[in-house]
Formats: C-alpha cells, structure tokens, sequence
C-alpha cells in the first residue's frame, strides 16, 4: 500500500533520526495546530491584535471584550509617548514624495518598515494595527517597482492607516487616487490612445470584486479607458508625486461598465463612477468579508459550512451600512463562534516577531538588526513583488523556521541591537516564579493554566526549574518562542 | 503493521497530491543517517534535478568571452582588445568551430566544450534597450522581456510557486547578503553568504542542547508548521557537519578562492548530501564586477579565470552527480563590439549564455548569428540579440525540472525552441 506523509514521516523519523515523532498508529494525534483555548481573553487578544503585553490580559477581563471592541473599533485616542518619539525621528512618517526625492529608495522602504514594526508593537490600537497589516497586503505596492517606494509612505498614512477600520469605499478612493499604486500598476502609462489594464485589472480582481465577481475581459478593458487620465503631478516646481488628472490623456468616449453606462462631463469623473459602482457590488462584499475571515479564521477554515454562513453575515454588515463600514464586519467577525472558539490560525513572521516582542514587553529601534530578521523570514513589509499580498497559507512560510527559531534566540539573548528585554525582571512583574509558571506567561496565560501542559513538560526536560542567570532565563523563554505552539494563534 | 490506520488516514490520502509526495520525499533525502532503505529511496523526488543560476553583473563582453573569429569586422572594432585567432601560442583562442572560439582564460572549460557537456549560446539577451545595469539586470531576473514589461517578481520565485511549493527547507538557496530579485516573491527561499550561516545562532557548546530540545518541541505537533520544523531540523543536521576548513571537495577539485568558487564548492556540497537543493542562485561579481568600461584586458582576463577555474572545478567536484545538475550562466547585456578610447567597451545588448552538465546538448555554440557588419549592428553599434535569453531558460525548466507551468513563469514570451537541452 501506499504510504502516507504522516506515516513515512513517522517511520523515517523512528528509524533515522530517532526523534520521538508519535508512529502513524499511535492512535489519533490532533490534525489541528496546536490550540490554547484555555483563557478566552488571552485568546481574544491574540487573535483580534499581535498578541496581549504583560499585563493587559488582566486589563481586557475587567474591561470586558465588548468595550475593549468598542474602543479598538473607534481609535481615535492617542498614542503612548515612546511611539510617537519614535516615529517623529522617521522622516518618511511627515515628508511628501517630492521631499524624498533625493533619498535612496532603500532607505524610504527601511523607515517604512520601521513604522510599520512600531506602530504594531508599541500601539494599543491593535485592531487597527492588523488591519493595517491587512490591507497593506490587500492593497499591496511593491517597494522596488520604478518610483512607487517615495510615495509608499504617504500611501500608507493616506491611505491605509487612515481607513484601516473606516470606511472602505473612502479607503478605496484613496487608494485609487494614490500614486504609489498608480505607478506600481503602470497606471501613469495610460492614455487614450493606449489604455494600460494593469490597474483596471487588479482592481476589479483584487481589490474590489475578485475574480469569480462577474466581470468580464471587456469589463476590465472599459475600466481601464474610464481610468485614463489619472496619473501623477511630474510639473516643474509643482508637488511632483501627488494625483493629477491629466483631460488629454483621457478617453472621453462612453463606455459600459458591469452594464453602467459611463460617460461623464468631467473626465475624472469617470474612473470615480466605476469606484462608486464596485464599492456597492454585492460581490465586492463577499471578496472582503471572505479575505477578512481568512485572514482572521485561517484559509482552511471556511471549507465549513458555519463559516461559509459567517462570509454572508459579514457580507451583509458591509452592504448594511451606508459608509461601507469596515469596523461593522469586524464586530461580525470578532463576536462569532468561529473566531472565539474555531481552531488556530498561523502566524506570518510579521505576526511572529511583533507578538514576540509584545510578549516580552520588549523595547525596539524597528531598525536594520530587527528588521534583518523578517527578511531572513521572508516577509519585509512593502517588498512582495505581486499585488495580491503575502501569501496566508501556512505551507507558504515552511522556508521560515530557522529565521524564526534565531529571531527568538538572539531577541531573548538580548543580541539584537537597538531592541532589548530584561526577562528576569518581566518574570518578576508577572509574578512568574519558576520556569513553570514563566512558560505560561510568555503565552499570556496564568500559572498552571490548562493546554501547556505538554510544552512545559517537553521544556522542562532541557532547562532548570528555576532560572536564575540571564543565560538560564534566555534558554526558557526562547524555547517558548520557538515552540509550534508560539506559531498559532 | 499499518492496517489499523486506514480509516483514520483516508482523508490524507485524498489530499496526497504530488506535493504531498514530494514532502514525503524529501524528509527522506533530509535523513540525516541518510541510510537510504528501499521505500525511502522510492519516496525521493522523480527528478532530483538541481538548477544552478550564475549572474554575471555588470555586463559581461560575450565578444571577447567567445569570439567570433571569423568576422574582420570583429577586429577591426577591436584593434587591441580582440582576442587573437585559434592557433598554438600563447594568448590564442580555442577553436570552438568555424566562427567561434573560446577566450583562453576560459581554458579550463574547453575540454567540456569537446566533451558536449558544455553549451553556449551567442547574441543571446533581453529586449531591453535601456543599457542601463538596473534595468536590464532587474528586467531578466523578473523573467520581463524588457524593462518596460511590468511584470513583478522572479522568474525563479514563479516557478517556484507554479510547481507548488515543496517544503524542503533547502530547496532554494542563494549564495548572497540579499535575495537576488530572481527569487522575490519566494517565501520559502534561503539566502545565505555562507553555508555555516545556516545554523542555529547559539554558542557552539550549546548547539546540541537547543537541537535536541527543538527536536523535542516539534515532535509533539502534527501540523504542516511542525512538520516543516522537523525538516529544518533534518537540513541542520545534516549540514552540521560542514566546516569551510574541513570540507574538502572531492575528486581533487581545486576552486579558487572566490566568492564564485567558495559558493559553487558550497552547492556542491549540498548536492552531495541530497538535502532536496532544486535552484542555487550564485553572483560572479568578484574584482569589481564585469562593467569593464576602462583597460578591460587584465581585469576582463582575472573575471574569466575565475569563472573557468570555478565551473571546472565544480564539475570535477560534483563528479557522477553531474547528471542532475545544471548550470547555467547569464548577464545584463553585452558590450559594444567597437573598443572605446579607454581600452575597455561600453554596454551593448547581445551576450552569451553558458549551459553545463546535465541535459545539455553541448560541444556546440548556438546561434542565430547575425553578423558584425555596420548595418547589422543596433543603436550605437551593438550586438542585435536574436535569442531571447527566456527561450534558454524556458528550455531548461522544462528539460531539467520538469516544468509544465512555462507559461506562467514567462507570460507572453514567444516560443521558439534553442536545441541546447536535449
């Protein structure tokens, strides 16, 4: 007979290795990853933001996950002091394109690297700070396309963070109109004569209906004339970089758009009416919602039938609302069945290195040592080539796990320069004595809390009981970020 | 002994795809023991092909790398800098046939030549006309026609995510500080300076310890995470035992001490330990690299030397394996067939490509040779490519890797076959 994966892998391993891997008959292991539904809070945390800081588990209990939402779904509040000194030493987060120009594109891509890294693990607006990393991936530009990196940054303050749990028809104009994406989807090379479709094309596709959405090649053909015209400002001493509509470039011919007849005085006018005509499609809902739940559910998970149920319901919260309310499918998303109790879904290096950091109540630069790391994992923010973003299924990041095993052993060593931790003192401020109870509250969870059981065990074979150097102290808890466990969520 | 697991196995075995058996395959080529029993050598990849991409950046003069001695108008262009007709006596080209001959600091590659394992095809390029290193370097490694094609990503990454994805952890490897943008958008990609690089970052008296009690973390787990875990748990220790000092290459092999030569002695040491390696990405841009815009004579001849020395000694190093392995050479562009007033050539459009070793059609250089007459010769007097460098590489997934996804890797490219890979 023929042999299975799981099987030959148990064989081999009881032959070759040696590893204690289960043989394919030892009765049923857990197909699933690895889940920690022990404390509903922690849980939450973990998978509506990066993963809780010390100390805010036991916030969100007596807050309540409802208020907790209520206010993540609304951020209008501040920042905390260190973040914004941080962020105001990064040129990128306040200058235009135009003042970057003499800049070497690597640089503006660094910084925006670096902003994004902070924001996401010093912001307690973390609903947001995900759906940052959401729509940077939805609306994705490639930071070596030609000129696209000067204007990323702007793209991502305009943009992306602006919008993140807005309104996406806003957030859509936005990103329309922003150069960034003009240029990394050759729009700027559109005219009249010669319509360019490759943003017409990944609109429709990606970022509005998807690709099973009902449109058709002649769709995307139409869309591509009503969009010409829109480029970006290259005049003498003019803000060079930012949106223009250019009328002689413009198509002013009708066209026919999913069965709209679009023909507008105004040329800009035209690419805004076939905005205003995806934003209200009912298949533009169901792409995002179903995008949103894989990207808070997991891919896998939605083979289900509740789960497909759940794409509707979010569906429907968007066309419910007159904005296009972002924050409205979230509340669906995050108040489900699914998401409190569905199974684990998989962090991506970025989700793994902020909630490392998160967890270890960690000081970070954000800078070149920290950000090497995610390269090394293979997921620098703003250098996927494709506009479709990030891959989420797990198999995609398989290249990752000796990045990520040397990102938790060098952050808990303190070796990475301009980021530190002082594990003993964290251990400490949790009241974690012994390397038990720390085990659990690297997870966010209380001492001897349920569903550890098995990684404490296997940790407490290869370290003391009671770390006391910095050495002792590193080895526990870099076990912990290296374990399958750290990667779920 | 397996009987009992059916029922629970049933929906695995519906998913058990030609990926999944790949997996299987290569945990089996990770075995450390690497003891190969008759199932597990059943499971290893069909076709344990190996890919080797070396970029030559910078330009490299494919004129004066493989001359084509047969045309006046080539020395005529080049009244210091042409490489001397075939003969005896120093500084001689080699005669590869009636129009092409090698450059004799290419020695060490000409028994090759005579043996078929090497190919070579001549004007041979991208359609990008810029001329300028950035565009035309990014241009190829994004598998465009031109600069002006907006197509994003690496061809390597493509096919990488066309073919699905295995999960062997050193499926792909480049030798450089950075990922070449020919592997931009491959996930799974490693790129390492050096194959001791490829280690867990602890003290050396503490390796074991963190290894054994990784390898008890991710014993417990049965997801697609940990089973990648355990992978790169297999590829670490088996690379364990690499030492630059101590890993000597085989059969007498000799590299230089080049960045080129220490990383292809690195590849072939990966080949020999079967650790599931399909696409090694190396740079051959030691001494400044192959702009050689000023006195091209002593620097061109110390890039060539290294090169030859280094493919040479690769191929004696790999030895037998040599059937699985391909390399292949590419650059940018050429250079002007015309010498300018600093003994050096300024960038051009056509060049060579280079195939050795397995399922290479060698002993032959290819070309749709279009001549160095005034007429013949594009914009300020270069080369005309009449080889779209795509074709070549198209050729090579297809023969080599078992590509069936072409299409995706190189959208649009217009096929037309080259005959180098048989």
């Amino acid at each position: 007979m023929k042999l299975t994966r799981r099987q030959t892998l148990g064989l081999l391993a009881g032959a070759g290795a040696g590893a204690a891997v289960a043989s394919g008959c030892g009765g049923p292991q857990p197909l699933a990853a690895p889940t920690l539904a022990s404390d509903p809070d922690a849980r939450f945390l973990n998978r509506a933001g990066f993963g809780p800081r010390p100390g805010e588990v036991e916030a969100l209990r007596k807050t309540g996950r409802k208020k907790w939402l209520d206010e993540q779904l609304d951020p209008t509040g501040s920042e905390p002091f260190e973040l914004g000194l941080r962020l105001s030493r990064l040129e990128v987060t306040h200058l235009q394109a135009w003042e970057l120009r003499d800049w070497p594109k690597s640089d503006i891509v660094r910084q925006a690297q670096q902003t994004d890294l902070l924001y996401a693990s010093l912001s307690p607006w973390q609903v947001r700070e995900r759906m940052v990393d959401f729509w940077t991936n939805h609306f994705n530009i490639y930071g070596n396309k030609g000129l696209a990196a000067y204007r990323i940054p702007t793209d991502q303050r305009e943009v992306v963070r602006k919008h993140a749990v807005g309104s996406f028809p806003a957030m859509l104009n936005a990103s329309a109109k922003s150069t960034a994406m003009l240029l990394y989807l050759d729009q700027q090379a559109s005219h009249w004569g010669q319509p360019n479709e490759n943003y017409a094309r990944e609109l429709l596709e990606l970022h509005t209906l998807g690709v099973d959405g009902g449109y058709t090649q002649e769709d995307v053909m139409e869309v591509a004339r009503c969009f010409t015209g829109w480029t970006e400002e290259r005049g003498f001493l003019r803000p060079r970089g930012s949106f223009r509509f250019d009328p002689d470039l413009h198509d002013t011919r009708p066209k026919s758009v999913l069965g709209n007849r679009v023909h507008n005085e105004d040329g800009v006018k035209d690419g805004e009416q076939v905005l205003a005509i995806l934003v209200r499609h009912p298949s533009t809902a169901k792409h995002l919602a179903r995008k949103m739940c894989e990207y808070f559910l997991g891919a896998e998970s939605l083979e289900s039938k509740v789960e497909s149920a759940l794409v509707e319901r979010v569906a429907e919260s968007y066309l419910e609302s007159p904005t296009g309310d972002i924050a409205r499918m979230l509340r669906t998303i995050f108040t489900s069945d699914a998401f409190l109790n569905g199974a684990p879904t998989f962090k991506r290096p970025f989700d793994f290195v902020v909630s490392s950091l998160r967890a270890l109540d960690a000081t970070t630069d954000g800078n070149k040592p920290v950000l090497r790391h995610l390269e090394q994992m293979g997921q620098p923010s703003h250098m996927w080539p494709m506009p479709d973003g990030y891959p989420i299924s797990p198999e995609a990041w398989n290249g990752s796990v000796l990045g990520r095993w040397n990102f938790a052993i060098e952050l808990c060593r303190d070796e990475i320069s301009g980021t530190s931790v002082n594990l003993s003192s964290l251990a400490e401020r949790y009241g974690a004595k012994g390397r038990d109870a720390w085990v659990s509250a690297v997870f966010g969870l209380s001492a001897g809390a349920a569903g550890l059981d098995a990684l404490r065990d296997a940790i407490a074979k290869h370290t003391k009981a009671a770390p006391k150097s910095k050495k002792e102290w590193a080895e526990v808890t870099a076990l912990c970020l290296c374990s399958p466990e750290f990667q779920w969520r | 002994m397996l009987k009992g697991c059916e029922s629970y196995h049933v929906a695995e075995q519906r998913m058990l795809t030609r990926r999944a058996f790949v997996v299987g395959g290569l945990i089996g080529a990770a075995m450390w023991a690497s003891r190969k029993t008759a199932f597990a050598q059943a499971l290893v990849r069909e076709n344990g092909n190996v890919i080797v991409v070396v970029f030559l950046r910078g330009g490299a003069d494919g004129l004066n790398m493989v001359v084509p001695y047969g045309e006046d108008n080539y020395y005529k262009a080049r009244p210091t800098l042409a490489v001397p007709t075939p003969g005896s006596g120093i500084g001689r080209s080699l005669k590869l046939d009636d129009m092409f001959a090698l450059n004799p600091d290419l020695s060490p590659l000409y028994p090759l030549f005579q043996n078929g394992e090497l190919g070579i095809v001549h004007a041979v390029g991208s359609y990008d006309r810029t001329r300028s290193h950035f565009e035309a370097m990014s241009a190829m490694e994004r598998g465009a026609r031109d600069d002006r094609e907006g197509q994003d990503g690496g061809w390597l990454a493509r096919h990488l995510l066309a073919s699905g994805g295995a999960s062997a952890p050193m499926r792909t490897v480049a030798f450089a500080s950075t990922m070449p943008e020919s592997l931009a958008g491959a996930t799974q990609a490693v790129a390492i300076e050096s194959l001791a690089d490829y280690r867990l970052n602890v003290p050396d008296d503490e390796r074991s310890a963190t290894h054994a009690a990784l390898t008890d973390l991710y014993a417990r787990h049965d997801d697609v995470f940990a089973e990648a875990g355990r992978n790169t748990l297999n590829a670490l220790q088996s690379l364990r035992s690499y030492d630059p000092a101590t890993s000597k290459p085989e059969n007498g092999a000799a590299y230089p001490d080049t960045r080129l030569g220490q990383a292809l002695a690195q590849v072939a040491y990966l080949v020999r330990q079967d650790v599931g390696l399909e696409i090694a990405c190396l740079d051959a841009a030691d001494r400044g690299g192959w702009d050689t815009h000023v006195a091209q004579g002593p620097w061109l001849a110390g890039l060539l030397d290294d090169v030859g020395k280094s493919l040479a000694a690769f191929r004696r190093d790999v030895g037998r394996e040599m059937s699985r392995v391909t390399v292949v050479v590419q650059t940018e562009f050429g250079r002007r067939v015309a010498e300018n007033s600093g003994y050096g050539t300024d960038h051009g459009r056509g060049s060579v490509m280079l195939a050795l070793g397995g399922g290479v059609g060698g002993g032959r250089v290819v070309a749709d040779w279009p001549g160095l007459s005034d007429e013949i010769l594009e914009g300020p007097g270069d080369l005309p490519v009449t080889t779209d460098y795509r074709n070549v590489l198209s050729e090579m997934l297809e023969r080599r890797l078992g590509s069936s996804t072409v299409g995706e890797v190189f959208p649009g490219l217009e096929r037309k076959a080259v005959g180098l890979f048989v």
